[in-house]
């Protein structure tokens, strides 16, 4: 288990307790409680339905919870709008792709730096110096956030035209944008072959390094066991088990209920 | 995909400052020429008229084409910044510039007011939403007797006192020609900041928006905030727009701001294009002396008038700027090959 998922060393980055969201009779999430240390990479793994994209829709402030409540380095988020939570550092990116796809790949990453921007108000109607500063700044940062992810080629090709791989990559530089301390990443393995997989957890590793914190929802289990200091198992909604890859790799509810005859 | 990139290429070149600065150059060239060459009364009038009609077709291009909300009551900001300013001006005989703030503000105003409400809703019902709103502008103009004369309208009303610097005349805007250069010049300004404001990351949030509303909040983009302002900004500048047309006039009634007069800027945005300035403006030029033009053929021009609408909705969508953008592209790309 690595260093930084010593989540005991100090007050977790995120925690949610007793988490609940319904959708008419169905409890998509239901009495979930977990803490993400600083720095760690944590991942939740269940099958398709377990909760996970709504767990994701609930931290990003896109739902908002029934009952429980969530902080984020001690701000409570229950009733804070997506919008807002940005400014506090959350990011993410999401399962059906969302990319503005008229706007090309650069125009998208750009868009990121919404919170971000240092201009005068004025310099809006009249473009000064420090106008052309935060606008250089701004394409020189998404340039090389493009180039994190292996697509400086493709900066002028607009999102809707560019492959599902390359779609995924620029969602993450756009999230990255943002400059999160939270990276919210959903199923980011969906659709890729193997090598652009490779490619993802190299740069989700180098994220960690950089001192982000990840939680990864995904379907893939291989993929999170590679990657993650911590996995939540769901099921129907609920928390099945959480531990590290190793503990749940041996938990004798997880292989039951889930990797069934992947492992054995 | 390579087309894009290509006409991508293209319009980077045709918008960097340098060609920008020679655009409105070019632009103040033809404001000042144009009534030069129309020398006689009725193109003269004609000239204002098209240059009222791009101040509101830019306005709503602003709503419609970058923040993308669906406004069809466009006639209501147009209606209620010539009203409002008129009867400042009969009623309390406030000066003309005066009321003119005051009728941008509270045409302004109404479009943030009906936005504030307007927000929650989308695509049609936000459409519905807008055109009900022009209906009761529409309605209450026609029926506040007391306050507008109701289809009586408002007669003689006073055009805009004449600018005077140590007791010369500079402009005396009961002259059509120096009228022509008050709108003209207004609706270039108007174009600059407006056109300043898109290429900030005004422009940018606002696109967001309109391409993907939960992907922009996942950015920190607050969806609701940017519309207000953006109905905000629009509604001002029709509201100008009315002003000017009021005192252009003289005559004020109610069924100038009909809806069919919403549907007339709707028609000069899409024909140029939305989601550019300058498109609309364009848009607008056309579909003011188009009728005009077509006037000998008398009823026939409604015809030729709805069956070029057409075309252009059905064969290019993206209006005389995407028109423009093909034509640019072939170019370059024989220049470049």
């Amino acid at each position: 288990m690595s260093a930084t998922a010593d989540g005991a060393a100090g007050e977790p980055l995120l925690r949610t307790q007793e988490l609940q969201k319904n959708f008419g009779g169905v409890k998509a999430v239901s009495e979930i409680s977990f803490d993400v240390p600083m720095g760690a990479i944590f991942a939740v793994i269940g099958p398709n339905g377990a909760g996970k994209s709504t767990l994701i829709n609930l931290i990003s402030g896109v739902y908002r919870p029934d009952a429980g409540s969530l902080s984020f380095d001690g701000v409570d988020l229950s009733t804070m709008p997506a919008h807002l939570r940005v400014r506090f550092g959350i990011a993410r990116t999401f399962q059906k792709i969302r990319l503005f796809r008229q706007l090309t790949a650069l125009d998208n990453v750009i868009a990121g730096f919404h919170v971000h921007h240092k201009i005068p108000a004025w310099q809006y109607l009249v473009h000064g110096a420090a106008f052309t500063a935060d606008r250089r700044r701004c394409r020189d940062q998404a340039m090389q956030l493009l180039e994190f992810v292996g697509m400086s080629g493709r900066a002028h090709v607009p999102a809707g035209s560019l492959s599902y791989g390359e779609q995924r990559m620029l969602e993450l530089a756009r999230a990255l944008a943002t400059k999160p301390r939270l990276l919210l990443i959903d199923e980011p393995a969906a659709g890729l072959n193997a090598a652009e997989v490779d490619g993802l957890l190299d740069r989700i590793r180098s994220l960690r390094h950089g001192g982000t914190t990840v939680i990864l929802v995904e379907h893939n289990m291989d993929l999170v066991m590679n990657v993650a200091d911590r996995i939540m198992v769901m099921e129907y909604g609920r928390r099945l088990f959480e531990g590290t890859p190793a503990e749940v790799q041996k938990n004798p509810a997880v292989i039951a209920a889930y990797l069934g005859g992947e492992l054995l | 995909m390579s087309e894009t990139v290509f006409a991508q290429q293209w319009l980077g070149k045709a918008t960097s400052s340098r060609a920008r600065f020679l655009g409105y150059l070019t632009a103040v060239a033809v404001i000042v020429t144009l009534p030069l060459v129309f020398n006689d009364t009725y193109w003269r009038t004609n000239l204002t008229v098209c240059a009222i009609n791009v101040l509101l077709a830019i306005g709503l291009d602003f709503i419609l084409g970058y923040a993308g909300q669906l406004n069809l009551g466009h006639s209501a900001f147009y209606g209620l910044g010539a009203y409002v300013s008129t009867l400042l001006i009969v009623k309390l005989a406030v000066p003309f510039w005066l009321a003119f703030v005051a009728g941008v503000a509270f045409a302004g105003l109404a479009g943030t007011f009906l936005s504030l409400f307007a927000v929650r809703l989308r695509g049609h019902y936000l459409a519905i939403a807008s055109l009900g709103f022009a209906v009761i502008v529409h309605q209450i103009l026609l029926n506040w007797i007391s306050l507008t004369q109701g289809p009586l309208g408002i007669y003689g009303i006073a055009p805009p006192p004449a600018l005077v610097v140590d007791g010369t005349v500079i402009a005396d805007f009961r002259n059509l020609t120096a009228f022509f250069y008050l709108v003209a010049g207004f609706a270039l300004l108007s174009f600059l900041l407006l056109s300043q404001l898109v290429r900030s990351p005004v422009g940018e949030t606002l696109t967001a928006i309109r391409e993907d509303e939960v992907s922009a909040a996942s950015l920190g983009i607050n969806a609701a905030a940017w519309k207000v302002f953006a109905f905000g900004v629009g509604s001002a500048i029709a509201g100008a727009a009315g002003c000017f047309y009021a005192s252009f006039v003289g005559t004020l009634v109610p069924d100038a701001f009909f809806i069919t007069e919403a549907f007339n800027i709707l028609a000069m945005v899409i024909v140029g294009g939305m989601g550019t300035l300058i498109g609309p403006v364009f848009g607008a030029v056309l579909l003011t002396i188009l009728p005009e033009v077509l006037r000998g053929l008398g009823d026939l021009r409604l015809v030729v008038y709805g069956a070029a609408l057409t075309f252009v909705v059905l064969f290019i969508p993206g209006g005389m700027a995407q028109a423009a953008n093909a034509v640019g592209e072939r170019l370059w790309r024989r220049r470049s090959a």
